[in-house]
C-alpha cells in the first residue's frame, strides 16, 4: 500500500516528500475532525454522569 | 539491475538468496562513490530509471498477503497512537477553547447584569423565584460579609449548554476555576461541567449537582480521587460567593470531630437521613440517586430542613466507565459579591 502510493505520486523525491505530509495531514485531519468524533461516545471514558 | 545498483529497490531482503554478500554490495557502492559521484553510465542509467520507474517484479501471492498484513497492522498502531494523542490533547484544546468561549459570554453577561448585589425580590424583571414571598427588601449587604444563604434569590436565567456559574477548588491550585455548564449531554460536558438539569442550583437547599469529565475535555475532575474532608469548592454565581466543604470520608464519619481543624468548621458529621452520605463514593452509572436533594434517598423533593449540599460526579476508574466517583459537600459560608472582594477560601489552599 506505502510502496503503491509512493510510486503514483507525481513529481521528483523531495515533491513527493511534500505530497506524502500533505496526505499525512489530510488523513490526520480526517481522523481528529470526523473520525474520532464520531466514535468517541462509544469510548469507555465519556460518560461521567448517573442516572 | 539497475535498481539494485540504485539501492532503491523496496523489495529485495538486502543479502537474502543473493550471491554476493551484503560486504560486497557495500564495497560496490563504496568504490563507485554513491550514485552522485559515478561515472557518466551510472548516472545516464539511475536517471533513467528515476523517470521511467521500472516497476517491481512481480510478487508472490504469499510475499503480498504477508506485507499487506504487516503494512495494515502498522496502520492500525499508527492510528491506535492517534487516537490517544487525540484524547488526551486534542479533546482539551478543543475543550478549552469552548470553555474561554463559555466563560467569556458568561463574564459578559454578568457584567450587563450590574453590580446589583441587594437582591429585593421582584427586581429581577419578575422572574424571581422568591421563595419568601416578602416584598421587603434584603438587609443591605457589607462587602466581604457572610450572608445568610436563605437570603439571596437566584436572579439568574439558565440556557442549557451556557454557563451560569463558576466553580473553583483552590486544593486544586488557586487557579483551578471551570465555568459551569447547564445540562449534561455530551456537547454540554465537552465545554465544562455541567449541572444537572432538575438538581437545585448554587445555594439553594438541595443538591447543586455537577457532572464532569475526568479524562480527555479539559479533564476538569481528573483529580476528585485526591479532594479531601473539609477541602473547599468556592461556586461564584451572577450575584454570590457560596462556599462548600467535602464532608467527611465514611473512615472519618464515625469519629469526626469538626473542631479539629480550623477549615472544618462548619462541616457536618453525617447524621440523620444524611447518614450515609459521605465526602467520596464510588457508585453504580445507575444510581441517579446521588444527585437526589438527600443522596441515597428515594425522593427527589426538598425535604424542609434540607442541606444545602454540592454533588460532584464523575467517570471511574480512571479511563473507564465501569463506576461513577461521586463527592458530596455541605455549604459552609456565602457572600454577597461585591467589586474587590474574594473570598478568603479560594487562597487558602485547603
Amino acid at each position: 500500500m506505502y510502496g503503491w502510493i509512493w510510486r503514483h505520486l507525481p513529481g521528483s523525491t523531495s515533491v513527493r516528500v511534500l505530497e506524502v505530509l500533505v496526505l499525512f495531514l489530510a488523513v490526520v485531519a480526517l481522523l481528529f475532525f470526523v473520525v474520532f468524533p464520531w466514535i468517541e461516545p462509544i469510548l469507555p471514558f465519556d460518560r461521567v454522569q448517573v442516572g | 539491475m539497475s535498481d539494485r545498483l540504485d539501492g532503491t529497490d523496496p523489495e529485495r531482503p538486502d543479502g537474502v538468496d543473493d550471491g554476493r554478500s551484503m560486504l560486497q554490495d557495500a564495497l560496490d557502492r563504496q568504490s563507485s562513490g554513491g550514485r552522485h559521484a559515478a561515472g557518466p553510465a551510472r548516472t545516464e542509467r539511475a536517471r533513467v530509471g528515476r523517470a521511467t520507474r521500472t516497476p517491481p517484479p512481480p510478487l508472490s501471492v504469499g510475499r503480498w498477503i504477508v506485507r499487506g498484513v504487516g503494512e495494515l497492522l502498522i496502520t492500525v498502531g499508527l492510528v491506535l497512537v492517534l487516537l490517544v494523542v487525540y484524547e488526551v490533547y486534542v479533546t482539551d484544546w478543543f475543550g478549552a477553547r469552548k470553555q474561554a468561549v463559555a466563560t467569556e459570554q458568561l463574564d459578559t453577561r454578568w457584567e450587563r447584569s450590574g453590580p446589583a448585589v441587594v437582591t429585593v425580590p421582584g427586581s429581577g424583571g419578575g422572574s424571581v423565584p422568591g421563595p419568601s414571598g416578602s416584598a421587603t427588601p434584603a438587609p443591605p449587604v457589607t462587602p466581604g460579609e457572610q450572608v445568610d444563604p436563605a437570603t439571596r434569590t437566584k436572579r439568574y436565567d439558565t440556557v442549557v449548554g451556557e454557563g451560569f456559574a463558576k466553580i473553583y477548588v483552590p486544593s486544586f491550585g488557586t487557579d483551578y476555576v471551570f465555568t459551569v455548564i447547564e445540562g449534561t449531554d455530551p456537547d454540554d460536558l465537552y465545554i465544562g461541567p455541567g449541572h444537572y438539569e432538575g438538581t437545585q442550583y448554587p445555594g439553594q437547599p438541595g443538591n447543586f449537582a455537577v457532572a464532569g469529565h475526568r479524562v480527555s475535555k479539559g479533564s476538569p475532575f481528573n483529580d476528585l480521587d485526591l479532594v479531601q474532608a473539609c477541602d473547599s469548592i468556592v461556586v461564584e454565581t451572577q450575584d454570590d460567593w457560596f462556599v462548600y466543604r467535602v464532608l467527611p470520608m465514611q473512615d472519618e464519619a464515625a469519629t469526626w470531630n469538626a473542631a479539629a481543624h480550623a477549615h472544618c468548621t462548619g462541616v457536618p458529621k453525617p447524621g440523620g437521613a444524611y447518614a450515609q452520605v459521605f465526602g467520596r463514593t464510588i457508585v453504580q452509572p445507575t444510581d441517579g440517586a446521588v444527585v437526589f436533594p438527600v443522596p441515597g434517598s428515594n425522593s427527589n423533593a426538598v425535604p424542609a430542613d434540607a442541606e444545602r449540599l454540592i454533588t460532584l460526579t464523575t467517570c471511574h476508574p480512571q479511563f473507564s466507565d465501569a463506576q461513577r466517583m461521586i463527592i458530596h459537600g455541605a455549604m459552609v459560608a456565602s457572600y454577597a459579591k461585591s467589586s474587590g472582594f474574594r473570598p478568603p477560601e479560594l487562597d487558602a489552599e485547603s
